[in-house]
């Protein structure tokens, strides 16, 4: 070992708190650079691979019913790879005690090989060729374990008004059934009332009631087709059989929840830990331009020794690349450990088959680089003064160092009544302006992070509020296999149970407007009813037209309108003849999650040329939830399922829980990160001004007085951090919801003023912990150093 | 008549273990110091005079032996009455002035006078020191001498009854430390304090009421100057 080397390694260890605290920086930015890069790419991976090997659909088609010869015609579009026809039909599942569920039954005609939207078997046996009694099923994996089903059980569903008893054989899954949701309005699987039921096309088609007929159309386009054409080439083919809704990969539920979740990862793991490195950086250059100034005596007998100025650079960037190699050693072991345990929530959530995990090692050297290049970059950037040292100059003593008036002088009446502590504190910041803009920097970031963390909770809360306390305030919404008369179930108003029923009558369109065509569901509710009222991402309430629509905001932008416009309706129920009518646009509507679109009852009956007809009531109750009511009304075969929003409410904040975790390691992270960087500068302006101190404490300053002159200094800078940091985290916080905000969701960044408090207080907390870490060292000032000679 | 006693170190010492050395920096000494003169130790370096000094100052604590300030026990004190000792009753100026940068004269005696509860003017005690002019200035912007003249000024605006001045002169040219020492010298004259200076340089010794020569660690010989000199009138 030289003797170079072996003074970096004294400097190390005389300032090992330091240290320490720099490589804690780098480590969590190499941690979290790990840990979201490895998930995202093993995530996009898995999708890719089953996406492409089980060939999911680029569009899918929904007609009500048509011959499965139309498949070769469609097959002849050129653009058009393969065509899958199939029925698909959701249906309810009686399960123990009449409870209900929904099953989303989908016919797979065999042999799979070549098919859109292959299944990928997960577990027990495969359909049987030709099966002999009872009718084998698979089912989606979480449905099957939420059930407590085992291969051999028994499922008994309602289909073409008969119950028909299937016998599950085993698990699969399918690229479209990832994140297995009913559809846009839920917010969160409830795999306990919902579930695919994979079953041979022929069976379907038996119990559906469509002999040799079909009612979807998964399709795969060739790379570089005109999907506009192909697509429009289609809808004529279909035209015919009743062609209810048309949508692309983008817009299907499953694809949609998790490209979502992989747009959010990508967002963070690109910049995150890049700050984490900048800020490390940061920090370093700034102890290593203090190292050279306090060092500048040894500096200069070095190099009157004969060393160049080349070698001592060198030495000083060791100092940052020993920084940066010790974070990442510990930040790979973290983040890997951190990959795995995300990559076992997300194997929780989405169904990929191909495993999700594995050490990425392109991402672990990609780490590794940026965090030498990063701190090398500072040390370098930060040691270059030391050649404009020279041997002669660095061995006089230093002039005192300058103190200078400062612009906030200029405010006199402020500075009249500061204190000579308060006066010396802020001079002193505003002499280390590069370090006051680091610390403050630094502090703002780590507060960003504290909200950013912590936000998500508000955010869900917000949502959950609006949709289960303000919008939906019925206990059951009940819908049924097919629309019905309202005055035949009114009688449920006798009900003792009962305080009130209201209708609702949910008619899917597509809407035209000029030569756009959007899908959309037109919830159609009593103008006074009480039950559902509709409130959008900001709060605001809005009124259900009694004439029109209030419409989509996202629906309206893709078709290029403004209320006041008048746009051509047509309903796509699949039951009856498809109607027409020209409705005018009175509002828009931005909710937060699923269909925001209303009409009145009266309207949406009109559409369908009925008069008083319903597809579900709502429910309020005596008490929330009464098992004697949700029994009576399973008994009704017309019931296809009975929803209550407490279930929903229950199984969100379920899932909520299990973002607690990472709540929590950001939380502490964003701490460990104000702490750091604020035990640094208190340490660095500790040992500047020591013999300042010492001289104090020999003026009659108290241990206390002295800790309190320092804490002035850096809490100005933590105090200002957190001022700026709590806007900085809300703008954060409305950028990463834009960029994860999609049709099917949108969120306000919502932020409780008690979220800022938390924040502002946690960042408090962190930062007094550095600080006083720092402070702990007055203890050991030496006032007879104030009597001793200059060196 | 002899004044009354400020402060009495009896049968003090002061060993420092320097790794397995031991360093009797004082031995045994006893000393008594009167209200109102102006005393000066002499002695070179390494014979224990700022040792001395410092255990004056409370700003280190004698290995053995007794300190009285004002009749009270100064050994027996603890960390909170220490602080409060240097703060109320002592002023210290140093051979380096050690003033903070960050603050100007002004400032620099004023953060003096926040810890008393009746401080001088500051403006006063500028003018005293004869810097008034120079109130905003910051240490950076100040000569040696008027460096340290503000450290007296900082030392002088808490009233203290005992000043304490280490090597006062030692990094300032003749005339300039002659400047600095007709302001100590003037204290004295005035009757306002108790002004004990240490140093290496003798000749300041003719401006004291007694001397106090020190060699290897204790007091060679105390000798009391009939008629002091006024600084002007001393060479070296």
């Amino acid at each position: 070992m030289t003797t170079l080397t072996r003074k970096l390694l004294r400097t190390i260890t005389s300032g090992w708190g330091q240290f320490v605290a720099l490589v804690l920086i780098v480590m969590l930015g190499v941690m979290i650079y790990i840990s979201m890069n490895t998930a995202y790419s093993n995530l996009s991976q898995s999708q890719e691979r089953f996406y492409q090997e089980y060939r999911f659909a680029d569009y899918t088609f929904t007609v009500v019913k048509a011959p499965e010869s139309v498949i070769s015609r469609i097959e002849a579009v050129p653009g058009v790879i393969k065509a899958t026809g199939r029925v698909q039909k959701d249906i309810p599942i009686v399960k123990a005690e009449d409870e209900r569920a929904t099953g989303r039954l989908t016919g797979y005609p065999l042999p799979q090989e070549g098919e859109v939207n292959r299944l990928h078997l997960l577990s027990g046996s495969w359909f049987e060729e030709s099966p002999a009694g009872n009718i084998g099923v698979l089912v989606d994996p979480q449905f099957f374990v939420a059930n407590h089903l085992t291969a051999g059980d028994s499922l008994e569903v309602i289909a073409g008004g008969k119950k028909v008893v299937l016998t599950v054989i085993g698990t699969a899954v399918s690229p479209e059934f990832v994140y297995p949701m009913p559809d846009a309005a839920a917010l969160v699987p409830e795999p306990e009332r919902f579930g695919i039921i994979m079953i041979p096309q022929i069976q379907a088609q038996q119990i559906l009631g469509y002999p040799g007929q079909i009612n979807q159309v998964v399709v795969d386009l060739a790379p570089g087709a005109d999907e506009t054409a192909v697509v429009r080439e289609i809808e004529r083919i279909l035209e015919p059989y009743g062609n209810l809704a048309s949508y692309p990969r983008r817009d299907q539920l499953s694809h949609a929840a998790l490209q979502a979740e992989l747009d959010g990862l990508k967002t963070m793991s690109g910049s995150l830990p890049l700050v984490f490195f900048l800020i490390a950086a940061a920090i370093q250059f700034v102890i290593i331009n203090r190292l050279i100034k306090t060092q500048r005596l040894p500096i200069g007998v070095m190099k009157a020794l004969g060393y160049s100025s080349f070698q001592i650079i060198g030495n000083y960037t060791g100092y940052a690349l020993l920084v940066s190699g010790v974070g990442a050693v510990l930040g790979i072991i973290t983040g890997i450990g951190m990959a795995a345990g995300m990559s076992q929530v997300y194997a929780q959530f989405f169904n990929l088959p191909s495993t999700i995990g594995g050490i990425n090692l392109s991402v672990v050297i990609r780490s590794v680089v940026i965090s030498l290049v990063v701190g090398g970059a500072a040390g370098l950037f930060a040691s270059r003064s030391v050649v404009r040292i020279r041997p002669a100059e660095a061995m006089r003593p230093e002039p005192p160092a300058s103190g200078k008036h400062t612009l906030l002088e200029n405010w006199t009446w402020l500075w009249q009544h500061l204190d000579s502590s308060w006066k010396m504190s802020l001079r002193s910041i505003l002499r280390n302006r590069v370090r006051f803009a680091i610390t403050v920097l630094g502090v703002v970031f780590s507060v960003c992070l504290l909200i950013f963390a912590l936000f998500s909770n508000d955010a869900v809360d917000y949502l959950v509020q609006q949709s289960f306390t303000l919008s939906n305030r019925y206990d059951y919404i009940v819908r049924f296999t097919q629309p019905v008369k309202y005055e035949d179930i009114t009688y449920w108003n006798r009900w003792s149970e009962v305080q009130k029923i209201e209708p609702l009558l949910e008619v899917p369109v597509k809407i035209k407007a000029g030569d756009r065509a959007e899908d959309e569901l037109l919830v159609g509710a009593q103008v006074t009813g009480e039950l559902r009222k509709v409130y959008d991402m900001h709060g605001q309430q809005k009124q259900i037209p009694e004439e029109g629509i209030l419409l989509n905001k996202s629906t309206a932008d893709k078709l290029g309108i403004k209320p006041g416009d008048e746009v051509e309706v047509h309903t796509t129920l699949g039951i009856g003849p498809t109607r027409t009518e020209r409705l005018r646009i009175v509002g828009l509507n931005q909710p937060m999650s699923g269909s925001g679109s209303f009409i009145s009852w009266e309207t949406a009956n009109r559409l369908l040329g009925e008069s008083r007809v319903v597809s579900a009531v709502m429910l309020k109750l005596d008490r929330p939830e009464m098992k004697e009511v949700e029994k009576r009304l399973y008994e009704m075969t017309s019931v296809s399922s009975v929803m209550s929003p407490q279930r929903e409410q229950a199984a969100f904040l379920q899932y909520m829980d299990t973002i607690i975790v990472f709540i929590a390691i950001m939380v502490l992270m964003a701490g460990l990160l104000g702490l750091a960087i604020v035990y640094n500068t208190s340490l660095m302006t500790f040992q500047e001004r020591q013999r300042e101190l010492a001289s104090l404490r020999v003026l009659g300053f108290s241990r206390r007085e002295i800790a309190g002159l320092l804490r002035k200094e850096t809490g100005v800078q933590a105090v200002l951090g957190i001022i700026i940091g709590l806007p900085a985290g809300k703008a954060m916080g409305n950028v990463l919801m834009a960029s994860i905000s999609t049709d099917l969701y949108s969120m306000p960044a919502v932020i409780y003023p008690r979220t800022y408090f938390i924040a502002a207080l946690l960042a408090l907390v962190f930062i007094g912990i550095g600080q006083q870490l720092a402070i702990r060292k007055t203890g050991q000032i030496d006032m007879v150093e104030a009597l001793k000679n200059r060196d | 008549m002899t004044p009354p006693i400020l402060m009495s170190l009896k049968n003090v010492s002061k060993t420092y273990i320097m790794g397995e050395v031991k360093v009797e920096a004082l031995k045994t000494t006893t000393l008594d110091v009167y209200e109102g003169e102006l005393l000066v130790i002499l002695g070179p370096s390494g014979s224990g005079k700022s040792t001395l000094l410092n255990l004056m100052g409370g700003i280190d604590q004698p290995s053995a032996g007794e300190i009285f300030f004002a009749g009270k026990p100064l050994t027996s004190a603890g960390e909170k009455e220490m602080t409060n000792y240097r703060r109320r009753e002592v002023g210290f100026v140093f051979q380096f002035y050690n003033l903070i940068p960050d603050l100007t004269a002004a400032e620099n005696v004023a953060l003096a006078a926040e810890l008393v509860h009746k401080p001088r003017p500051v403006n006063e005690v500028l003018e005293e020191v004869g810097l008034l002019d120079r109130r905003d200035h910051f240490p950076s912007q100040l000569s040696g001498g008027e460096q340290q003249r503000v450290a007296i000024a900082r030392a002088l605006v808490k009233q203290p009854r005992l000043l304490l001045c280490d090597e006062p002169t030692g990094a300032l040219d003749f005339e300039t430390g002659k400047r600095v020492l007709r302001l100590l010298y003037d204290i004295r004259q005035k009757g306002s304090g108790t002004v004990i200076i240490v140093t290496h340089n003798t000749a300041i010794g003719a401006i004291a009421d007694r001397v106090v020569r020190m060699r290897s660690g204790s007091i060679a010989d105390i000798t009391i100057n009939q008629n002091p000199v006024p600084p002007e009138r001393i060479d070296w």
